[in-house]
């Protein structure tokens, strides 16, 4: 998951925590070795090595690439699982390297799922494009082991993968589980957050960003034309009932750039949106 | 699905409450309004302030022992004068002060396993007036399963006597007569504080403070006399009060020692056992006065549904006198270097018995309220009785009525 992800329960004895840690660990290590870009030989470097030809994927594969074009629906376009190969032009290093509108309109030809033919299990893309779970996996992941923890147990448990996290219930021991929400810059201005049921998810990095002639380029880019949404936040944290549905309105919100807030406060979630 | 409930941690805390004690027969009367807000940020770091109003009346034992005839005593003021009937404990009834108490108090973690604190106190009123710093620092080792702290309070406060302090073992005089009086007066109180807590298992919390206090300066109480008797008669040598009025009797202002060092070891346990929750506490002190004191407390916290509780609760404190406590002062003895017959120096045993009732409202606040009864009853050492005081009660018990009303909610 790129990140360091923890189990907590609240209650039970050394062994049950084990039992739960051991299910979660399995699960996440199957999600990231069937999902991560960065392995071969899995489903996304079968699709990201098709050459043009079509792809057959099973139905936990089939169902992420659904909802993430869905996101790309209702996003128009700005949510793009085909985005990540304009990885090559930028490299948010803190620097004021910003890439060359030429390098940026080589790659915007390899992106746009508008060009993938996705079907009945069956995915086709143009030669030179790749798709990129990560904008989805890991929240998917969260979902998965929160209902495996609690089909094995009902001592309530909290599953943090690098921020996005949920939990299964609310604890006994306290009245709330208590979450921090790092804030922007080195001087963390952190809040909590008393969780009891369902899930937060963040966007955003306030770590990674370009800034030229002034300006703050953030490592959201609008697949659309390739640059940087501009004045995007820090970050989001939304709060929701599943940690899919969290993460889905942090990023649609972060696409929005300066009307970031103006879109969170009109779908009634619990949100902090930092700048 | 489970719809989520998550929200923002409440950045204030308001706890306020107020206090009625009373004691009978028309002795003290306090009521005491406390506030205390407290202003969570981000990293645990906290900004407590405190703020409290006592209104006390009442009348407060002058330190003369009774007698078989009326007394008349000079006011603190030198202003006038007031009568005791036969028979009676001399109280003095112009107690009536208000005090103004503010706090306030910063805590920051420092690093993984640090707390720091520091604050400032200062209270106010009409004749004494008290300013303090203090610091703390507690770190947590073992997991942190085990708390190490050590703090200090240094107070320096000045007593702006009504009428002036009184020269100690000089005369109450005739009323208007303040020949005796010297201006105001201070005193310095250091206090230093060891603590460790340790975590025994989930259920079981205990912990231990060793304390030290050093007192410098004025540590009388300017409004207290004692009585100076005959020897063999043990009645107050008469005198005659002047024109304006003034002492039918004779008595000396007391003379404490101007410096008091305490020790004091502190234990306490907590034990949770499914929602009940008993907590006992064990205070030893004892000082250079001579004075040794055992304090037992033990509360017992019982849930009542979800939403609210019961908590009895039981003190019981004892101590020894103070080596220089007088009941009365011997005519025909030489006067002692230091004398007090100030009953909270004597030895006594008191008992608090209470009962406290706690719910949450509607609105998850936090409501309670307490209801104590608080008896004290002392004995003068028998060395001490002379003559006619054998057959009076020189030391009556003090009963007290407390009643709490606190309310606490979060924002």
């Amino acid at each position: 998951m790129g990140s360091p992800c923890e189990v907590l329960t609240d209650g039970g004895d050394k062994q049950l925590a084990g039992r739960v840690s051991l299910l979660v660990a399995e699960e996440a290590w199957r999600i990231e070795d069937k999902f991560s870009r960065y392995l071969d030989g899995n489903i996304i470097h079968r699709i990201n090595t098709s050459q043009g030809d079509p792809v057959e994927v099973d139905a936990e594969t089939g169902h992420l690439l659904d909802f993430a074009a869905t996101l790309f629906d209702i996003s128009a376009g700005g949510f793009d699982i085909t985005s990540g190969v304009l990885r090559a032009a930028w490299v948010f290093d803190g620097t004021d390297n910003i890439p060359a509108q030429a390098d940026i309109d080589n790659i915007l030809g390899r992106v746009g799922w508008q060009h993938v033919t996705w079907a009945d299990l069956r995915l086709t893309m143009q030669p030179g494009m790749e798709v990129d779970l990560g904008g989805i996996g890991k929240e998917y992941a969260v979902d998965r082991c929160i209902a495996m923890a609690r089909s094995a147990t009902n001592v309530p448990s909290m599953i943090n993968f690098g921020g996005d996290l949920a939990v299964t219930g609310p604890p006994v021991t306290r009245e709330a589980w208590k979450v921090g929400i790092e804030g922007p810059g080195v001087d963390a201005a952190g809040k909590r957050v008393d969780l009891r049921q369902g899930a937060l998810a963040t966007s955003g990095d306030a770590r990674r960003f370009l800034l030229h002639d002034g300006v703050r380029y953030s490592h959201i880019l609008d697949p659309r034309t390739g640059w940087s949404v501009p004045d995007a936040p820090a970050s989001i944290t939304v709060a929701a009932d599943t940690c899919t549905q969290a993460g889905m309105m942090s990023t649609l919100a972060m696409l929005r750039g300066t009307e970031a807030e103006q879109f969170l406060a009109a779908q009634a979630l619990l949100h902090w949106c930092r700048r | 699905m489970t719809p989520v409930d998550a929200q923002e941690e409440p950045k204030w805390d308001f706890n306020t409450s107020l206090l009625y004690y009373g004691e009978d027969e028309n002795r003290v009367q306090d009521l005491s309004l406390k506030s205390i807000i407290r202003r969570l940020f981000a990293d645990d770091r906290t900004l407590t302030f405190g703020l409290t109003v006592d209104s006390l009346t009442g009348a407060t034992p002058s330190g003369a022992i009774r007698q078989d005839v009326p007394q008349s005593f000079t006011r603190p003021s030198g202003s006038g004068s007031y009568v005791v009937p036969a028979g009676d404990l001399p109280l003095d009834d112009t107690f009536k002060d208000t005090r103004l108490a503010i706090t306030a108090g910063w805590q920051q973690p420092t690093g993984e396993k640090g707390l720091l604190s520091a604050g400032f106190s200062a209270s106010k009123e009409y004749d004494y007036l008290h300013t303090g710093v203090n610091a703390s620092y507690a770190h947590d080792f073992n997991n942190r399963n085990t708390t190490v702290s050590a703090g200090f309070a240094f107070a320096k406060d000045s007593i702006e006597s009504v009428g002036g302090a009184p020269i100690p073992l000089t005369s109450m005089l005739d009323v208007g007569d303040i020949s005796n009086r010297e201006g105001d007066q201070d005193k310095d109180v250091l206090d230093v504080v060891f603590g460790v807590s340790q975590v025994i298992s989930k259920n079981f919390l205990v912990q231990a403070n060793y304390s030290f206090s050093q007192a410098d300066g004025y540590l009388n109480n300017p409004y207290k006399v004692l009585s100076l008797v005959d020897g063999v008669t043990g009645d107050t040598l008469p005198r005659i009060p002047g024109n304006e009025g003034g002492p039918s009797g004779v008595f000396l202002f007391e003379s404490r020692p101007d410096e008091r060092t305490q020790h004091s070891l502190y234990t306490q346990a907590k034990y949770y056992m499914n929602g009940k929750v008993l907590d006992a506490s064990y205070r030893y002190m004892t000082d250079d006065w001579e004075i040794d004191s055992h304090t037992l407390d033990v509360r017992y916290r019982w849930p009542i549904g979800g939403s609210s509780y019961i908590e009895p609760h039981v003190r019981y404190y004892t101590q020894t006198e103070a080596e220089f406590y007088r009941l009365s002062l011997d005519d025909s003895a030489p006067l002692p270097q230091f004398a007090s017959s100030d009953y909270r120096l004597g030895n006594f045993d008191a008992i608090t018995v209470g009962l406290k009732y706690g719910w949450k409202t509607r609105n998850e606040n936090d409501m309670s309220i307490r209801v104590e009864w608080y008896t004290q009853s002392g004995t003068v050492p028998a060395g001490q009785l002379i003559g006619n005081q054998a057959s009076r009660d020189n030391y009556p018990d003090l009963n007290a009525l407390i009643v709490q009303f606190s309310y606490r909610f979060l924002r």
